[in-house]
């Protein structure tokens, strides 16, 4: 951190929010907020004269609250920069002062009650983001007894205690008499892996941060015990095991089962914890002087108005945590160009896992923009504007942001940043005029797609339309666990859910489709932050339009399949075999007699659309 | 406002209540059998649907 704060090339902006991000990969801008910090920090040689004689104390939250601080304080030792920061809403007030002791005797004279703060425009090429993570909140559910037993702490608290820049230098004691404890237990995964308490996934840090806690405590007090209660170890990364295997060695004990009662003794303010041990089957008590809870992990969304999803436009998978461009191949990339994710903002992970993280990050970044240009894959949109009507829906439908808006008094019309494109192609299947045209994945190719799987024995085949990062995965996931689904499905790949025009669907239909299947990623999985909620509401409007006509909409099927659901992905395709028995070859024969009296997109006529757009 | 509304599973034809919002764009799965084909249910078909008469029969 000092390293970064003497960088000549690095500026650091703390105490700051950002409140908005526009622009593209390489071009953008950030509008980022300073809050006043009421102390000039280039002048602040952090004497603490300041902090002296400030006649505030408030708990300080960087001890847990097992401390106080001043009003005006070093947020922690090593805080970059080095400098004071006067925390105005427990200051006893500046306008008018009415205390100002801490201005009276700064030599530097750089107490500032004034300071309003900043907003700076900033131009950057491209965006980390690294906002990290923040620990499950035992209040809630009053885990343990949290709340009302003064003994049970966090293990963010018991890092604090045992630090030798901690509360107590170091010594571990327990809060109530401040006497170090003795027994000491541990309860793992609090708040995860629950579907009612807290996170339903794993918090991947807690089970090796206990393993180090107990071994610190065997090392500076042989005579303490310990015990872990636990569900299953999970001690999975280099020398993890070894560590683990250490722990007992040196003493603890590892009960395999979750407290299901805790107690305090009012007198000694012990702990009594009852605990099934599954592995013996026997109801154990232990009595205990302290309790540990090893909280878990949640991500960390920015302290601002908005989160920083909501700027950076990014989408998340249903944890909360941020959505990488492809888990395998683009792991540190979010699916808008140019914008990339370290540490626990995309999953919990410890030291180690967030340094290699950040590092690839930075790579990355440093690619691109050492690069000088960008280079894009070749499945961007395209706008012929002789066509455009200038109605806007591109621009609305972008996830993007990549294609700037129409103006129809000043007759501009939209144009599309390439550099920014993600190539979803839903501008495409929304245009009402067909003004944009996909590279690749045009609309000649799908069709001639459609028109080739239907070309021979129609009625046996369920068309699918399949989107690259998670259905198409899906599907990839059936095959390789060796999972049935029958012979009778029919792939069409298409970036996104969100590619899949109206118009292939009814040429499909046209064409003798008895089956049509759209199929993309789940709502929290979008590769295109929202793309696919067009693609269900495009499917509902044809599920109308085809009731209105006469056709049966159930013709129609819709489902979101994750790169993960190999077996849903072969139980749609076997239930959707079942349903194609239930289409007959007059049923197909009335579609497509119905449909030859309509255009390409029934409801979407020249006036229609003419209609549509006035 | 979201309101509730009738929807139709256009797998197994199990009709139930749910809320909706005509500016909210959410995820829709059958209570009953999983799919995400969940349509809301129209008022009145405009037309008789066409040739098939062996779907299942409405289950809720
Ligand atoms: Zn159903």
């Amino acid at each position: 951190m000092m390293d970064v704060g003497r960088h000549p090339k690095i500026k650091t902006l703390v105490n700051s929010e950002v409140e908005e991000v526009s622009g593209f990969v390489g071009n953008f801008r950030a509008r980022i907020r300073r809050n006043p910090r009421y102390v000039v920090a280039e002048d602040c040689t952090a004497c603490d004269e300041c902090a002296r004689v400030c006649p505030v104390a408030v708990p300080d939250e960087y001890q847990q609250g097992f401390s106080s601080r001043k009003a005006i304080y070093l947020p922690f030792p090593q805080a970059v920069p080095s400098a004071y920061i006067l925390d105005m809403e427990n200051c006893l007030g500046s306008e008018p002062i009415a205390c100002g002791r801490c201005a009276e005797v700064c030599e530097k004279k750089c107490i500032d009650f004034d300071d309003q703060g900043e907003v700076l425009e900033v131009p950057v090429g491209s965006i980390v983001v690294a906002t990290g993570m923040k620990v499950y909140d035992p209040r809630m559910n009053d885990e343990y007894g949290y709340t009302r037993f003064d003994n049970v702490i966090t293990s963010m608290e018991f890092e604090r205690l045992i630090c030798a820049g901690g509360p107590s230098a170091g010594h571990l004691v327990r809060p109530t008499d401040r006497r170090t404890p003795k027994r000491i237990g541990f309860v793992q995964c609090v708040g995860s892996r629950s579907a009612t308490r807290g996170v339903p996934y794993c918090s991947n840090i807690c089970c090796m941060n206990t393993v180090k806690q107990t071994l610190q405590i065997h090392e500076h007090y042989q005579d303490a015990s310990t015990t872990v209660f636990y569900m299953d170890i999970r001690a999975f990364g280099k020398g993890f095991e070894d560590l683990y295997r250490r722990s007992r060695d040196n003493g603890t004990r590892y009960v395999r089962g979750l407290p299901g009662n805790v107690e305090e003794d009012p007198e000694t303010r012990d702990l009594v914890v009852t605990v099934e041990n599954t592995t013996t089957g026997k109801l154990e008590q232990h009595r205990l002087d302290m309790l540990v809870l090893a909280v878990g992990l949640e991500p960390h969304k920015g302290n601002g108005k908005k989160t920083v999803d909501e700027i950076l436009n990014l989408s998340h998978t249903s944890d909360g945590f941020v959505l990488e461009a492809h888990p395998k191949l683009k792991p540190v990339d979010a699916p808008t160009r140019g914008i990339f994710f370290a540490g626990c903002v995309e999953a919990p992970k410890d030291v180690k896992d967030s340094v290699t993280q950040a590092s690839a990050a930075a790579a990355r970044a440093l690619n691109l923009l050492g690069a000088g240009k960008v280079q894009v894959e070749a499945i961007t949109a395209m706008l012929d504007t002789e066509q455009c009507i200038m109605c806007g829906v591109c621009t609305r439908v972008c996830p993007v942001n990549a294609i700037t808006a129409s103006n129809k008094k000043q007759k501009q019309f939209p144009s599309i940043i390439e550099a920014a494109c993600a190539g979803c192609g839903t501008c495409a299947a929304e245009c009402p005029t067909d003004t944009i045209a996909m590279r690749h994945f045009s609309d000649a190719q799908i069709l001639a797609q459609v028109e080739a799987i239907l070309a021979e024995d129609r009625m046996s085949k369920i068309l699918t339309f399949a989107c690259n990062w998670c259905s198409y995965a899906g599907g990839d996931m059936a095959g390789t666990s060796r999972l049935q689904y029958p012979p009778s499905v029919r792939l069409i790949r298409t970036m996104c859910s969100g590619r899949v025009d109206e118009k292939f669907i009814w040429h499909a239909f046209r064409l003798g489709a008895p089956l049509v299947l759209v199929s993309g990623c789940h709502f929290s999985d979008c590769h295109y932050i929202d793309a696919v909620t067009w693609t269900q509401k495009r499917v509902e409007k044809v599920w109308s339009r085809m009731e209105k006509l006469g056709i049966r909409p159930g013709r129609l099927q819709l489902e979101w399949i994750s790169a993960a659901e190999g077996q849903k992905f072969a139980r749609v395709m076997r239930e959707l075999h079942e349903h194609l028995h239930r289409v007959t070859p007059a049923e197909v024969e009335e579609t497509i007699r119905i449909l030859e009296k309509q255009p390409p997109v029934p409801g979407r006529s020249k006036t229609a659309v003419a209609a549509a757009t006035a | 406002m979201a309101e509730m509304k009738r929807f139709e599973c256009l797998r197994c034809d199990h009709r139930y209540m749910a809320e909706y919002d005509r500016k909210v764009t959410v995820e829709r799965t059958c209570p009953s059998c999983g799919s995400n084909s969940v349509k809301l249910e129209s008022k009145k078909p405009a037309k008789k649907p066409a040739g098939n008469t062996n779907t299942a029969s409405a289950k809720g």
